[in-house]
């Protein structure tokens, strides 16, 4: 009994070294270390601060390593979970400290880390030995470790081991049942949308300008992730090459305003239009051959497509015609009774484009259309045996998302008075299915919390915008894993993904080396 | 649902064609002034034909879209467009190439030679990445998306062996390194580094970011893979900083160096690294179909790759042969990471996506699953990427362009790849 406790200690605790020791080669403990001792330690003699902030970021990782450390496994009782909890520290202490003496000793010695581990500057690796020498340091970091995770898996034994699952349960179920009675009763909805609306409306006025620039980002997401959720999340058709459209939208509104490569210079309303259906046109083109693919083959070809396009858009060849690597430069802003729009009043020009994306998602999603993408969603086949014409419904659903792209591009490029292929990468397709899939596929206040989660906060904590990225990856990784539905699900989205879970309880357990079929 | 209950009303033959007559005189008078005064710049006779056949290209394209367009109650007007797109697109493509040969001859034949051969060495790279897109697709039917950056993170771990073992210096009279004092050492133990570096992080793919969602629908490992393959690339960005760090190589195979060979009373330079990079490439993909073919382990992966399930009834660990398939997928993207930092000189940690896209489309072009096809695959796509820029006439900038052309082409018009079946249409 105790023999599986130990081993159950050391796997955790192997992965938990890991973790710390990844945190710290990345420096991402470094930044959380600081940030910490900032904003919670103010108190403190600001010399001393850093070291403490470290201190309270092991402890802090160690008490959740410990709680983990002792679930679960063998009896329930206080040996156990102290053994558990000991062994697992040690484990993960030790894994600290050895890093942590290897370069602490590189760095007495002179050597310059930086060269090849970038994070590892000198007063990095001086807040990681809190200050000490490399041996005293890593002695201390084992120390603080095991001590901070045996205080998490004693804790959690007094809680009750269930006490975790049993409180994100309830969390859970809370979640849902205020967005159920949000959705249920058609008077609290309403009052719901007009404090929202009364909420935005007055938003704006009190923000400063940078913090309405990042408000405009999220709208400009939230646009995309609209866009995108109605072709991944309702059709179920993966696009990685969404950008392109991103870029039709941005381009067309930039060539046809800016005085630099063409000189059209048109009025940015008749642009707009224009560009959302240069957008749509450019998805349902594209749509026509690439449809008939299925699932992950649709996911590399948009792909590729995507980048032919930026590629092109940023070519030599094309210098011409699109500005080439410099892009377009000097786009106006557009002008409303003759008044260039500023910061503050464009956030409301995207406000009003959010919502109309909103009001025409909302009334696509419980149409017959949608319904009918749901159906192709949840099968192909079956859906056209029942009449739907799915060639004609994915092309519908390609054209409605790349609309809404090419009205995000749109806004964009007049927003920032530039567009250049940098704005165009991979990475936005890849920052927009992140919106789309932690908010909840398919669901539209799902892509709305995705895109202040993704892209609000990290605007707001510039100190880890180095971070962000690695943050989408993991996100995406993790969400896949424990929660594909989504932080907000659609109801119908949820009852898919657990669907197995479902059956699995209700009938034998599942054989973890069988289930390839799911694949074919 | 989709079709109403009236029948379907068709034009009358007459109104048809009465529009398409007046569609075809229409773009004729349109188009009559430009397609004269092109014909007419032409200076050469190669160039009049050339440029005869360019107007009849596009004209007669059209002529035959506006015939589809207007044809009444055609059902799959949808592919016969796309068929005379891709007929037209075909005769582009063979005329640009006629009129480089032919017309202009901007290039002689020891420059050709230069392409193919250069193209010859990134196909066998590529082809070491697109066995490991084709194993796990075979037996998972998911594209590890990761599987580029698996390679990048091989690139690095060579990098720093080769770093190390350069800094460590024997002689420090001469300045003798243990890399060049023992180069053949230094090479094998740059290759095992990568080698086992791969496959460690491809095991721990794997178990971390697939195996949990084997069960699910098809797209939640994909986009899974996507996230891992962006934590894979930030990590290395973090750790290792995001500038391009040049390959230390030792001296035995300094970049650059090579045999030369006349062609046309110019050299024509074979770099010993790239004769390096491609004995390399055979053996291991030599030593891989042997494994397949011919050891217990590959019987258990093709049987698994058939039949999860009757496998597993026949007594295969389908959880360990999985795993084992990443980790030699592993190791193979592992060689070719080191290989490409020897034979290109460069790492960064963005180096993996393109050749990743490069080797997936080289899987997809000899028809994924298959594992011949994949070889054949990446040497043609390493060839056609290679020559095409200056085949086609186009700039150097767009050789990513043909690259990523062939694969959206190859995917829309022929799935299941060169080589024939290997997944039946429902998989794709």
């Amino acid at each position: 009994m105790t023999n599986t406790q130990i081993r159950h200690g050391l796997r955790t605790g192997l992965i938990a070294g890991f973790v710390l020791v990844f945190l710290a080669i990345t420096g991402f403990a470094f930044t959380l270390a600081t940030s910490l001792s900032n904003s919670l330690l103010g108190f403190l003699p600001s010399a001393e601060r850093g070291y403490q902030g470290m201190m309270l970021l092991l402890l802090i990782l160690g008490i959740w390593h410990g709680t983990r450390a002792a679930t679960r496994i063998g009896p329930d009782t206080w040996m156990g979970a102290v053994l558990s909890g000991l062994v697992a520290g040690l484990v993960s202490g030790l894994a600290l400290a050895i890093f942590a003496i290897l370069v602490g000793r590189q760095v007495e010695a002179g050597v310059n880390l930086r060269r090849y581990l970038v994070a590892l500057s000198p007063t990095a690796v001086d807040l990681l030995l809190l200050g000490r020498s490399a041996v005293s340091g890593a002695v201390m970091l084992l120390g603080i470790v095991t001590a901070a995770t045996v205080l998490g898996a004693v804790l959690n034994r007094a809680l009750g081991r269930e006490a975790l699952p049993r409180a994100r349960a309830a969390l859970g179920s809370g979640v849902s049942s205020v967005s159920a009675s949000m959705s249920d009763k058609p008077v609290v909805r309403y009052i719901t949308y007009f404090l929202v609306l009364a909420l935005l409306v007055w938003v704006p006025t009190v923000l400063n300008q940078s913090l309405n620039y990042t408000l405009g980002t999220v709208a400009i997401y939230v646009l995309l992730g609209l866009g995108l959720n109605i072709v991944v999340g309702l059709a179920g058709l993966l696009d990685l090459g969404y950008v392109a459209f991103f870029a039709v939208g941005a381009y067309t509104v930039a060539l046809l305003t800016a005085p630099d490569p063409h000189g059209v210079q048109a009025n940015f309303w008749i642009i707009l239009p224009l560009a959302v259906a240069f957008a749509a046109l450019a998805g349902v083109l594209l749509g026509v051959p690439v449809l008939r693919l299925r699932g992950d083959y649709l996911a590399i070809v948009t792909l590729g497509f995507g980048e032919i396009i930026r590629v092109l858009a940023g070519s030599d060849a094309l210098t011409g015609f699109t500005g080439g690597p410099m892009g377009v430069n000097s786009v106006p802003l557009p002008r409303f009774f003759g008044q260039p729009l500023g910061p503050q009043h464009f956030v409301y020009l995207l406000i009003v484009g959010v919502a109309l994306v909103i009001f025409v998602t909302a009334r696509l999603q419980n149409s017959r259309v949608g319904r009918a993408w749901i159906a192709m969603r949840e099968d192909e086949t079956v859906a056209q045996a029942m009449g739907i014409n799915t060639l004609r419904y994915k092309l519908l659903a390609f054209g409605i998302g790349a609309a809404f792209a090419g009205m995000g591009g749109a806004l964009f490029a007049a927003r920032n008075q530039f567009t250049n292929p940098q704005d165009h990468v991979l990475l936005v397709s890849i920052n927009v299915l992140a919106v789309v899939i932690v908010g909840g596929m398919g669901s539209i206040p799902g892509v709305i919390l995705g895109a202040f989660v993704l892209k609000g906060i990290p605007e707001l904590l510039r100190e880890f915008e180095n971070y962000r990225i690695i943050l989408f990856g993991g996100l995406l990784v993790l969400m896949m894993i424990l929660r594909p539905e989504g932080l907000i699900p659609s109801r119908r989205r949820k009852l898919e993904m657990h669907e197995s879970e479902e059956e699995a309880k209700e009938e034998i357990p599942p054989d973890p080396s069988v289930g390839g079929e799911v694949f074919a | 649902m989709e079709q109403s209950a009236a029948p379907r009303t068709s034009l009358p033959f007459s109104i048809a064609w009465l529009i398409r007559i007046v569609l075809w005189i229409g773009l004729t008078l349109i188009a009559i002034g430009p397609a004269i005064n092109f014909v007419r710049a032409a200076t050469t006779p190669a160039q009049l034909v050339v440029h005869l056949i360019t107007g009849l290209i596009i004209l007669g394209g059209v002529y035959a879209e506006i015939w589809i367009a207007t044809q009444p109650g055609l059902r799959n007007a949808y592919q016969l467009f796309q068929r005379v797109l891709f007929i037209q697109f075909i005769a582009f493509v063979i005329l640009r190439i006629f009129t480089v040969l032919a017309v202009e001859q901007a290039y002689g034949p020891e420059i050709w030679m230069r392409f193919a051969i250069s193209g010859l060495i990134i196909g066998s790279v590529y082809a070491l990445i697109a066995i490991g897109y084709t194993l796990v697709y075979g037996i998972l039917f998911m594209i590890n998306f990761a599987h580029g950056d698996v390679m990048m993170i091989g690139a690095f771990a060579g990098y720093f062996i080769f770093e190390g073992l350069g800094g460590w210096i024997l002689d420090p009279a001469a300045e003798l390194s243990f890399l060049n004092a023992y180069p053949i050492l230094s090479i094998i133990l740059a290759f095992a580094g990568g080698m086992l570096t791969s496959m460690m992080v491809g095991i721990a793919l794997e178990r971390i970011a697939y195996r949990p969602l084997r069960a699910a629908p098809r797209l939640v490992p994909l986009i899974s893979a996507i996230g891992a393959s962006i934590f894979l690339e930030e990590t290395a960005r973090l750790m290792f900083g995001s500038q391009t760090r040049p390959y230390q190589n030792p001296d035995l195979l300094t970049r650059g160096k090579g045999i030369d060979i006349v062609i046309n009373q110019a050299p024509v330079r074979i770099t010993y690294t790239g004769i390096f990079v491609l004995i390399l490439a055979m053996v291991l993909l030599a030593g891989l179909y042997f494994l397949v073919q011919r050891t217990k382990l590959g019987r258990a992966m093709r049987a698994v790759a058939q039949d999860k399930k009757t496998a597993a009834l026949m007594g295969v660990d389908v959880d360990q042969v999985i795993s084992r398939t990443f980790a030699i997928s592993g190791l193979l993207a592992g060689a070719a990471g080191v290989m490409w930092g020897i034979h290109n000189g460069q790492v960064d940690f963005f180096m993996g996506f393109v050749p990743g896209i490069k080797a997936f489309t080289s899987a997809v072009l000899g028809g994924i699953g298959n594992l011949p096809g994949a070889m054949v695959g990446a040497l043609l796509l390493g060839v056609t990427e290679s020559v095409g820029p200056a085949g086609l006439g186009l700039d150097f900038q767009l050789k990513d362009v043909i690259g990523f052309s062939i694969l959206v082409l190859m995917l829309i018009f022929r799935p299941t790849g060169l080589l024939g079946e290997a997944l039946s249409e429902e998989k794709v």
